[in-house]
Parts: C-alpha cells; sequence; structure tokens
C-alpha cells in the first residue's frame, strides 16, 4: 500500500514533470519501459536498469544506474568522495547518475587504438560539478571490462600532511613517504586481486643485502612486500608502475591499463612538505610523484591516462581556478601536453530533474515544502544547479 | 599661592597613588578622568596610602616641589620660537591659551588643559608659527641661488624650460613620516617644442632599438614577452607523440611534413592562443578540437 502510494504522488510529480523532458522522454519511455517488467514505470524516469557502463549510451543520459554492491567494495576501495560514501551508506545502495562527460570518455576509450602512445584525459570544471564522480564512473567501466585501474584518490594527500618524510635508499636526494606508499599499495591489493598473480616481473629488483624479488616472480609477491615492510614500499610503488608501464598493452597476456588520478595539479606544483632544514621540498623530490610523473608522460602504450583537476585540496590555488592551465601551472600543462580536456558542468535541467526525483524516491527530502513546485525552484536558485551544492541543501531538509 | 600649589601637588600626589593601587576613585568609565577644578580626595590624602618610608618608589620628602607652570611668567611679546623651538608635544604649562579638549563632563564644559590627553595626542604646528617659518627660511637663505632675472614671464619659462616635473611633499606631524599622496609625479610637456629635435630623436632611438647587444642573446624562456610555439616543450611533445604514431620511418623530412599539416597549424594556433591570451571556455573548446583532429579521436 505504501509503495502504491508512493508511486501515485510520484505519478503526479511525473505528471508535471513531464512536458520539461520533451521529446526525449518518448524516447526513454519505450527503452526503459522494454528493459523493465517488474518495476512500474513511473518509478524509472530517473533510474536505468543498464548497469553495465558499456552498454550506456545517449538515452541513459540524466538516468541513475546502481552500481552492484560486489563491485563496491573492490573496485571503490578508495575512490569515491566522503559525502557520496555517506549518501551510498545512507540510501544502502549507490547510484550513480549517467553524464555527458562520462560517457563522451568511455566512448574515446572504446574507439582508441591502443597500439599508439596514451591517450591523456583532463576532467576539469568548476567545484562540486561532478569530475570525481565522472572518473569514477569511467573507472567502473575500465574495470567492468577487465582493465588494470590504477586509482590514485587524490594526487594532493602525497604532497601535504606527510609526517613521515624518510630519505631514499634508492635515490640521494629524493624523500620517501612510507605511510601513503603502503596504503596506496594495500587498496591496489583489493582492486586487482585478479591481476596481480598473473603479471610477472622483468627484472629483478634488490631491496636490501638480504632481500630481493626475483625475475618471474607475480606482481602479487611485490606488492605484499610492499604492504609488509613499510620503509621500502615508496620505492615498491615505483617498480610496481615501472613494470605495468612495460607490460601493458603487450602481445603476450596484454593488458589493458587505465591510470586514474584524481587531483592531478597536485602533481605539479609546491608542497607543504619541509626538509629538517626547514627548506620547502619540491614535489620532484618526492619518490611516489616522480614515479607517478612518468606513468602520466605518453611515452608507453596500452591504455589512457584519466585525470581530473581539483581546486578542493590544492595548495596555493586561488579558489575560483578551475581551467586547466590555471591550476596545472606552465610545467604540469606542458608535461600533459597533448591531452583531451573534457569539459564538466552543472547539472543541466534534466539532470536536475533526475536529481531530485532520486532525492524524493528516497525520501532524503522529509521537508513538505521541497516537494511543492516553489521547493523545487528554491532549490534550482539556491544551489545553481550545481551537484554538490544541491546535495549538501538536500542533506538539511 | 601657596594654598594653590599645595592644592595641586596633593592633586597630583591623589592622582599618582589612585594608579598605583589600581584604585579609580574618580569615574569607573575612565571618561572624565582628568584632574577637575574640584578636588575630591583631598581629605583622604593619607588614609589608604600607608606610610612607606624612605624606601617607597615615590619618596615625598626628598621629592622636589614643582614649580609655577611657565605661562606664569609669559610677557606678551615674548620670542615664541623659543618657547616651542621644535615639534614636540602639547605642555599644558608652556601654552598660555585657557584651551579646552574632549568629551564634556555631566553637565559641564570639556574639560580644561591641566593634564589633558586629548591635547597630548593630537599633533601641534605650534613650532611652525609664521615667524618661525621666517627664521627658518633666513637661515635657509645662505644656501639657494638668486633666481635668474632673465625668467620673470611664465611664457620665458616655458620657452626655456618646456618639460616640467611636478612633485608635492607633506608635512604633518605625526608617527609616519610617509604620505602616500607624495608619491605622485607630474610630468608636464608643451607641446611647442622644436619639431626637428624631437624626430631627430625618434630615429635615434627606433635605429638604437634594432641593436642587438652581447647580453641579448641570453634571453631566457622566461623572459619573453609573449609564446612562440617553436622549441617549445609543446611542439616537442607534439612531434614525438605523432612521430611514434606514424609508424613510418624518422628523420627531419617527417617532422618538416608532419609540421606542414593542417591539423598541426590548427594545433599550434589553439595553444599559442592558451598561452597568450590567457584561457577561457572558448579557447579551451578550441584547444580540444585541435587535439581531437590531431590525434584522430
Amino acid at each position: 500500500m505504501a509503495l502504491h502510494r508512493l508511486s501515485f504522488r510520484l505519478r503526479q510529480t511525473v505528471a508535471q514533470v513531464r512536458p520539461l523532458h520533451g521529446s526525449g522522454c518518448g524516447q526513454q519511455q519505450e527503452a526503459v519501459g522494454m528493459e523493465l517488467e517488474t518495476r512500474p514505470e513511473t518509478l524509472s524516469i530517473f533510474r536505468t536498469q543498464e548497469n553495465d557502463p558499456a552498454c550506456q549510451s545517449e538515452q541513459h543520459l540524466g538516468q541513475y544506474y546502481t552500481v552492484p554492491p560486489s563491485h563496491f567494495h573492490t573496485v571503490f576501495p578508495h575512490g569515491l568522495p566522503p559525502r557520496y560514501q555517506q549518501q551510498v551508506k545512507t540510501f544502502n545502495e549507490g547510484c550513480v547518475m549517467v553524464r555527458q562527460p562520462a560517457l563522451e570518455l568511455i566512448s574515446h576509450l572504446k574507439r582508441a587504438d591502443y597500439s599508439k602512445p596514451t591517450m591523456r584525459y583532463l576532467l576539469y570544471g568548476v567545484k562540486g560539478s561532478g569530475k570525481t564522480m565522472s572518473l569514477c564512473h569511467t573507472v567502473h567501466y575500465c574495470s567492468t571490462q577487465g582493465w588494470l585501474v590504477l586509482h590514485i584518490p587524490d594526487a594532493h594527500l602525497w604532497v601535504k600532511n606527510c609526517k613521515e618524510l624518510l630519505p631514499s635508499s634508492y635515490h640521494a636526494s629524493r624523500f620517501d613517504q612510507p605511510i601513503q606508499a603502503s596504503n596506496w599499495l594495500r587498496n591496489f591489493r583489493t582492486t586487482n586481486e585478479h591481476f596481480l598473480s598473473k603479471i610477472k616481473l622483468r627484472q629483478r629488483y634488490v631491496w636490501t643485502k638480504r632481500e630481493s624479488t626475483e625475475e618471474g616472480r607475480p606482481l602479487g609477491e611485490l606488492v605484499d612486500m610492499g604492504v609488509s615492510r613499510v620503509k621500502s614500499s615508496s620505492d615498491v610503488v615505483g617498480a610496481v608502475l615501472k613494470e605495468l608501464r612495460l607490460q601493458a598493452g603487450g602481445t603476450e597476456g596484454g593488458f589493458r591499463l587505465a591510470v586514474a588520478v584524481d587531483g592531478v595539479n597536485g602533481l605539479w606544483g609546491r608542497t607543504t612538505l619541509k626538509k629538517e632544514d626547514k627548506s620547502p621540498v619540491a614535489p620532484e623530490e618526492l619518490t611516489l610523484v616522480h614515479n607517478l610523473r612518468k606513468m602520466i608522460n605518453n611515452d608507453w602504450c596500452g591504455g589512457a591516462v584519466i585525470a581530473t583537476l581539483s581546486q578542493t585540496g590544492s595548495l596555493y590555488a586561488p579558489s575560483s581556478a578551475y581551467l586547466p592551465q590555471e591550476l596545472l601551472g606552465e610545467e604540469g600543462f606542458d608535461s600533459m601536453d597533448p591531452f583531451v580536456p573534457v569539459p564538466v558542468s552543472l547539472y543541466s535541467e534534466k539532470e536536475f530533474e533526475s536529481c531530485y526525483l532520486y532525492y524524493l524516491d528516497r525520501h532524503w527530502l522529509q521537508h513538505p515544502h521541497s516537494r511543492t513546485e516553489e521547493g523545487k525552484k528554491e532549490l534550482i536558485f539556491l544551489s545553481n544547479r550545481n551537484p554538490s551544492v544541491l546535495e549538501r541543501l538536500c542533506a538539511f531538509l | 599661592m601657596a594654598t594653590r600649589t599645595l592644592k595641586t601637588s596633593i592633586l597630583s600626589l591623589g592622582r599618582i597613588h589612585c594608579h598605583i593601587y589600581g584604585v579609580n576613585v574618580r569615574n569607573p568609565l575612565n571618561r572624565a578622568t582628568y584632574a577637575t577644578a574640584l578636588s575630591i580626595n583631598t581629605s583622604s590624602q593619607n588614609k589608604g596610602f600607608p606610610d612607606r618610608g624612605n624606601r617607597g618608589p615615590f619618596n615625598r620628602r626628598s621629592r622636589r616641589e614643582a614649580g609655577d607652570p611657565r605661562t606664569d611668567r609669559m610677557p606678551v611679546e615674548q620670542d615664541w620660537t623659543a618657547v616651542y623651538p621644535t615639534a614636540t608635544p602639547f605642555r599644558q604649562g608652556s601654552v598660555p591659551l585657557p584651551v579646552r579638549m574632549g568629551f564634556p563632563v555631566k553637565k559641564g564644559v570639556p574639560p580644561e588643559k591641566k593634564g589633558n590627553l586629548e591635547l597630548i595626542k593630537i599633533p601641534n604646528f605650534l613650532h611652525l608659527t609664521p615667524l618661525a617659518i621666517k627664521k627658518h627660511c633666513e637661515a635657509l637663505k645662505p644656501f639657494c641661488t638668486e633666481w635668474p632675472s632673465a625668467l620673470d614671464t611664465g611664457a620665458k619659462c616655458d620657452e626655456h624650460f618646456p618639460v616640467k616635473v611636478e612633485s608635492k611633499d607633506y608635512v604633518s606631524a605625526g608617527t609616519s613620516l610617509r604620505n602616500p599622496s607624495a608619491r605622485i609625479v607630474h610630468l608636464r610637456v608643451s607641446f611647442c617644442v622644436n619639431y626637428d629635435y624631437a624626430m631627430y630623436l625618434l630615429t635615434v632611438l627606433y635605429h638604437e632599438s634594432w641593436k642587438m647587444e652581447a647580453w641579448e642573446s641570453e634571453k631566457t624562456v622566461a623572459d619573453m614577452e609573449e609564446y612562440s610555439w617553436e622549441d617549445s616543450p609543446s611542439q616537442k611533445n607534439i612531434m614525438s607523440t605523432l612521430v611514434r604514431m606514424q609508424v613510418e620511418g624518422e628523420g627531419e623530412a617527417v617532422r618538416e611534413e608532419l609540421l606542414g599539416r593542417p591539423e598541426v597549424q590548427e594545433y599550434r594556433d589553439s595553444v599559442t592562443r592558451l598561452k597568450n591570451e590567457g584561457e577561457s571556455e572558448s579557447s579551451m573548446h578550441q584547444y580540444r578540437d585541435a587535439v581531437k583532429k590531431l590525434l584522430n579521436l
């Protein structure tokens, strides 16, 4: 009975909503109607049952698809924005909206030639417009397609707030960050379990006088060693990246490598870390940053580099900066060049509708006024259709 | 006279002792803690103050008595420049004017100058009376030369000195010497200058600017006024990418051919535009289209 009442209420809102969608609606209705037989039609204006990112297309634009719960822990151990993680816990499901930037990226990835040098894609947009979520959507696609995903959740975490900075054993002038490196290796292991035994090392790595990893051993052994021996974990990260770079796109047992870096502008800029004599540490003096920069170069093939810019965690960048050159700086731009910039804009009218209906469906909007037309107009006005601002506003209602 | 002296001394003592013991008997709001002609505490002068003996900080016995204020002994035709020769704070005993300043006491008038902090705080120009300035000028005269007698009209000055520089100096007796308006300097050039000479000057400057000095060859990329795509990291990146994509052989000919392609030209224009004009949505879009075309997306 509750469901009936719910669907009745939604039917009313849908009846008002229909004129807004215009011509696209008819197509959606048919496509969606064909896919599902169990759910009533009214509930799926903003949802789609197409949960495989590879099969999503323009007709699913603005609709939410559900990420299977099993994928959450493997694909996104550390990648999702914190507020979204809370939302997933609250709603007991993880729904991601299908939006234009992610679809564009996925279509590029589908059509790219992987024998050519790596393509770099850069997602940019104002704060809160959905860059990290688009990145996660693309990462989900790569993961379902069987790619090896190297997800760095926030490159800014590596250039600030580091309590322990050890001088590197491998290179005299560089610094290691054992805690960050071992955390990342742990998450990397969770994401790519099935690859770890398949990839074999092509080189012998000597860690100390007594310890070394021989050629031909599986990559998993290297990663385990890095997680357990925290001191040399930064060098292990470097070795892992090097191996993956050499072996991606190889003809025998080749795999595709996706390097997803969030907040890539942190790699070129300043750090807040200081050496013992209080002089500042440049980013290239950090082992992790040095190795990651090598991954972002396009001198390897067989994969793609998908990056986002982020002002939120960045250091010494003005809060209104969002364009690539402002946040990357000269050095960063020259390193990333040539890349394909993908702009992420605020919600369009249709996307806003979907978001609003989704929150209504999840009973997230409790305030009675928010269910009225004026309430919706107020929300549009207050949030300016900015996804994160809308999410924060609705949290109060 | 003697009683007056006693009263003033008691008042001054009372005030000082007030400060020592932190007791503000007069007015807790500190509004009019200036001495008034009515002395409130004359009876209690010794009550709250235990005898410290000779060891106290204010040793009353060997303390010199304060004398008459100077104003009592000032004749009308005195030399004021001797009273205030330089910029000094206001001294109520040296200024023979019945000045009052401050917020009025309840149902009263602004407090008088005796012990008036407001008068001491503000800058005063008592040292710059017209007589004092005359004396300054007299003192400076030996260091000055005569004004040229031929330059007696404004027109003659303009004719001989067409370029005029005006600067302003500001005088204020305050905590800081600087006045930001003093930084503005006006330079005036009148147009009835020697035209031929002006042309000659411009020609010389033009030719001089074309001469290359030895140190100019040390100009680095950071010094350049505009971004030039040739020999930039951007060009190197795209060349190496394209060469690797081509699969055909290396060499100068391949590079030349690549450079000549229209997509590469478009890419070059978009990068130059981005760097020179700064970023905007439209320049980003142009760059995006150029890269997509170039890399066959």
